[in-house]
């Protein structure tokens, strides 16, 4: 689907995607707090347009805004994602274990952040790594192959 | 070459560099036979890349590619050699002009193919561009 919208508008087109959903999460509750949507819609366009016009400008923060990031960006990016997952992986097992610890009912968004960030970390092995380890050269050619450790 | 690097002590690959120059020179019919020899002798013995560059002193290009470790990255010295801008090169290569600084700082360590794809552009090898 993204690939129909211009690069430069992808990122703009997401963060339009998030806000509004924020907004409409707060009219659809329908509190006294409901103004609160307005104020996102009106955040949401503005940051869009900020974003628009940062994808447009020559640095790294541009290449990324406007979704035409080469291959050390992409690299960046990379590990700034892993680093924030290790810290709400991190984060979660603390907040998780505090509430355990004082009994409090708060605990299972922490045990739900912690498990999907697990669980997203086996996802990334077996579809990046383990499945690509393949046969051993000595299966190719029908020589015995040793075991590493003998018993 | 550098400055100051010329008295760190030359490998044997880095001698065999030389030899491989010198002997291109002498298939190019840039050395006579004798000239060949007399600077094959001293490239073997050279114990210093100051050696070495004097060994092979008056040979044409390629013997810049004998450097000491540690050297600049020579992408620098292809583009300004070829008076291309950093713009122009990263516009060639399909890359951010971010990430043509960060090569030629040594910042950042190209993938293959990109790295390929840079000695192509400036017809030299990978080894020649990036050891």
């Amino acid at each position: 689907m993204m690939t129909f919208i211009p690069p430069r508008l992808r990122k703009p087109a997401v963060y339009v995607l998030a806000g509004l959903l924020f907004a409409a999460a707060w009219l659809v509750q329908g509190g006294h707090l409901w103004f609160v949507s307005i104020m996102a819609v009106i955040g949401t366009a503005a940051g869009a347009v900020r974003l628009y016009r940062l994808g447009g400008t020559d640095t790294d923060e541009g290449a990324r805004a406007g979704s035409r990031t080469d291959e050390r960006q992409q690299l960046v990016s990379l590990r700034s994602r892993a680093l924030a997952c290790n810290l709400a992986a991190a984060t979660s097992f603390l907040g998780l274990t505090a509430a355990i610890a004082v009994k409090a009912a708060w605990g299972w968004p922490f045990l739900v952040t912690f498990l999907i960030t697990g669980y997203g970390y086996l996802l990334g092995l077996g579809n990046y790594g383990v499945a690509e380890e393949g046969t051993p050269d000595d299966a190719d050619t029908g020589r015995q192959t040793r075991p590493p450790v003998r018993s | 070459m550098n400055e100051g690097l010329g008295g760190l002590r030359a490998s044997d690959a880095d001698r065999e560099q030389a030899v491989e120059v010198l002997k291109a020179a002498f298939v190019q019919d840039r050395l006579a036979k004798a000239e060949f020899e007399a600077h094959v002798g001293r490239a073997l013995a050279s114990r210093t890349y100051a050696e070495l560059a004097a060994a092979t002193a008056g040979i044409p290009a390629p013997l810049s590619t004998v450097q000491p470790p540690g050297a600049p990255s020579t992408m620098a010295e292809q583009r300004t050699r070829r008076k291309i801008s950093q713009a122009e090169l990263a516009e060639a290569l399909g890359v951010s002009r971010q990430t043509v600084i960060s090569i030629e700082n040594g910042r950042y360590t190209p993938s293959l193919p990109l790295a390929f794809t840079i000695a192509r552009f400036f017809g030299q090898t990978v080894d020649g561009m990036f050891a």
